[in-house]
């Protein structure tokens, strides 16, 4: 538990040790921007039937298998899988003239299809022409392994809530089930199917997990400067006495520092010194420290980096830096403003009780616990990310992805500070990246046996149709859910839902519906203390400290705030959108 | 002279425990020290996490902040009290700073809200633990 202290060894056998871990990341960035550039391969045919399945929400079904039979036979003369898109293609032999010809798809999750060629296909197909069929609605069937992967979601989500596992434990519990029974079951009953490892890997979405990795070094660095403590101390002195004041700006610079590095560490460092200030200044710590969460909460939403679940959103749903901006920053000041005056109103007598009694001697820590701790690493790395920041901002003209952004700066941040190698394994939360990965793969799950689709579905006859409605839902539904329920496992499953109506909802093109799942994830971790993880560090630092924040205390304060601001929310959506 | 030993955090409650103590090696002319336990087990409960030394180290910067409190309370009532941070577990960190240290009196404040006739169960299984294995008075305020 003690620190570690700072290893000093000349900068070459340091930077020689870092070099494998340099040459991988930047195949990674490589492997990335092709993968992002790459065209899509067009394929040539003759003689064929090609088509298109689809759910019965009109989403592309993957991976169903595709047969055709000639003349009667049992025997397929051609098989296909669909691609991701629910495209396939069956190439007949060209020796072939076919009297009948009949199609068959199979999913585990839906009932078989069949389709019969009529006499003008099969001339088309005899001429050796190609035969396009309508779209294949397939109808689903609820099946064993549906129960078992809704159960699985579900008990995961109850084990993180109650904090009886680990998340990252829950989750990769949660993947072992999905996987086990589909491995072990399917044999016994095809029913038990839920997905293959293939199709698992599938689902995960790397370019999160490198975008959430290269921001971890990048924040990693800059945490060990000292320039939230000294910052924060700036206010203080700033502010001279004056607490609203102070409060004000803490809350500005919580809400900017969670807005473009990360909540929980924004908290984690602001915390301690935040609760210092108070106590120079004679008040109560949670006078300044449940504000300081909550504009950490508001923060993190306005930018696609300011939080894991824009994270998710924006690589699912195609949503930019400069989207989040565009679309959610403007909105969230206008929030932040509310918030501050809420904050004021209701800590209004408490501020008024500040003296400066402090003692010479306890001044003189404060300013000691407050001081940049490494100048030159901050400069440097201060400098990187910048950069780093101005790429995300520009990368979209050149397509350069969010994630290659994050890998190339955490790249230029490890060789600019001369990191060591230990040091910055320690930097990246494995555990997270772990839960992400078996996250991605259980709510895969969900998504093959249908859960998704039924919930998309429910919500679209609720809406009936209107985006109003259904932004409405969105936004509230996931604000008040995310007070109980984690929010990123709750986003990551709530996103194909997002996804199925802004598809088929008239005008939702505009992703407002993505933009309403962003603020309401975010601004519902302020209604409760297990709302969000950075409420549960601030606490438990406050708690380490004798100023416990108890559950019924935070949601006093915290409930009308998240009321407040999902209601402004809701206005900045309707005036933007 | 004896050794008192106080863990203290900060607060109302833990400055009812500071004024026993204070009071105690005023009485006793005892040598008063404050301890305060750096423990990050906390982060545990989060999925994402800062390195837990670079949290460390700035709880223990808030730790010293509130010694200091604790040492200028003390001064004010004529008692010099030394500081000490210390990182783990509050019960085997205090166990282990009573044998190595040579204390004779561990105090333990009670939490905030556990103020009434009877312990918080885990308080006294925390006094009764450092009793039977530091073999040193342990007095709950």
């Amino acid at each position: 538990m003690k620190p570690s202290k700072q290893r000093h060894s000349n900068g070459g056998p340091r930077l020689r040790r870092l070099w494998p871990v340099l040459f991988l990341l930047v195949v990674v960035a490589a492997v990335l921007i092709r993968l992002h550039s790459a065209a899509p391969a067009s394929a040539a045919h003759r003689s064929a039937v090609v088509g298109r399945v689809i759910d019965p929400q009109g989403q592309p079904v993957a991976r169903a298998s595709a047969q055709i039979l000639l003349n009667g036979a049992s025997d397929p003369i051609a098989e296909a899988t669909t691609q991701r898109d629910g495209t396939f293609i069956l190439d007949l032999p060209t020796d072939d003239r076919p009297d009948s010809a009949r199609v068959v798809i199979t999913h585990p999750h839906f009932h078989p299809y069949s389709w019969e060629a009529a006499r003008s296909d099969l001339e088309h197909l005899r001429a050796g022409y190609t035969v396009r069929l309508p779209d294949i609605a397939l109808q689903r069937r609820l099946s064993a392994g549906f129960w078992v992967a809704t159960l699985t979601f579900a008990g995961m989500l109850v084990l993180i809530a109650t904090e009886r596992l680990h998340s990252a434990m829950a989750a990769l519990l949660g993947v072992a089930v999905v996987l086990g029974v589909s491995l072990v079951g399917q044999p016994f009953s095809e029913g038990l199917f839920i997905l293959d490892f293939e199709r698992a890997i599938e689902h995960v979405d790397f370019d999160v997990i490198f975008l959430v990795m290269g921001m971890m070094i990048i924040v990693g660095t800059i945490e060990q400067t000292g320039i939230f403590q000294w910052m924060a101390y700036q206010a203080y002195r700033l502010s001279r006495g004056r607490v609203w004041l102070l409060a004000t700006i803490l809350m500005l610079l919580t809400s900017v520092a969670s807005a473009l590095l990360d909540n929980v560490t924004t908290m984690l460092l602001v915390t301690p010194i935040t609760l210092q200030i108070a106590l120079t200044l004679g008040i109560d710590p949670l006078s300044l420290l449940v504000p300081e969460i909550l504009a950490s909460n508001v923060g993190g939403v306005s930018t696609l980096i300011g939080t894991p679940t824009n994270v998710l959103i924006g690589s699912y749903a195609d949503i930019t830096f400069n989207d989040f901006l565009g679309n959610l920053t403007p909105g969230v000041l206008i929030i932040q403003a509310t918030l501050t005056l809420y904050v004021l109103l209701v800590y209004r007598r408490q501020y008024r009780k500040a003296s400066a009694a402090a003692s010479d001697a306890l001044l003189a820590r404060l300013e000691e616990n407050a001081r940049i701790t490494q100048p030159d690493k901050l400069r440097k790395a201060g400098a990187i990310f910048l950069v780093v920041l101005a790429l995300f901002v520009l990368g979209e003209q050149i397509h350069l992805v969010p994630a290659v952004t994050a890998i190339l700066g955490a790249v230029a941040i490890l060789l600019a500070v001369r990191a060591d190698i230990q040091e910055m394994l320690l930097v990246v939360d494995w555990t997270t990246l772990m839960f992400f990965i078996a996250l991605f793969i259980v709510v895969g799950a969900i998504q093959e046996v249908g859960l998704v689709s039924y919930i998309a579905a429910g919500i679209n006859d609720l809406v009936r149709g209107n985006l109003l409605a259904a932004t409405l839902v969105t936004l509230w539904a996931t604000g008040l859910l995310s007070a109980a329920i984690p929010t990123i496992p709750l986003t990551a499953a709530l996103l194909p839902v997002a996804g199925f109506l802004t598809s088929n909802l008239p005008a939702a093109g505009n992703k407002v519906l993505y933009y309403s799942l962003s603020l309401g994830a975010s601004l519902g971790g302020n209604a409760s203390l297990i709302g969000a993880a950075n409420n549960m560090v601030c606490s438990g630092i406050c708690d380490q400290a004798g100023y416990p924040i108890t559950y019924q205390g935070f949601l006093k304060v915290g409930l009308p705030a998240t009321l407040l601001t999902l209601t402004v929310g809701t206005l900045w959506l309707l005036i933007r959108f | 002279m004896g050794r008192i030993l106080c863990a203290t955090r900060g607060g109302e409650a833990s400055y009812r425990a500071q004024d026993a103590a204070i009071a105690l090696a005023l009485e006793r002319g005892d040598e008063l020290i404050f301890v305060y336990v750096v423990n990050t087990r906390f982060l545990e409960r989060t999925a994402r996490a800062v390195r837990p030394d670079v949290v460390a180290e700035e709880m223990a910067h808030m730790g010293g902040f509130l010694l200091t409190m604790a040492q200028e309370r003390a001064l004010a009532q004529g008692v010099t009290a030394e500081t000490w941070i210390r990182y783990g577990e509050l019960g085997s960190e205090l166990i282990e700073a009573a044998i190595e240290e040579g204390i004779d009196t561990v105090v333990l404040g009670r939490p905030a809200g556990g103020e009434g006739a009877f312990l918080p169960p885990e308080l006294e299984a925390l006094a009764t633990e450092i009793r039977e294995k530091a073999r040193v008075e342990v007095r709950v305020i």
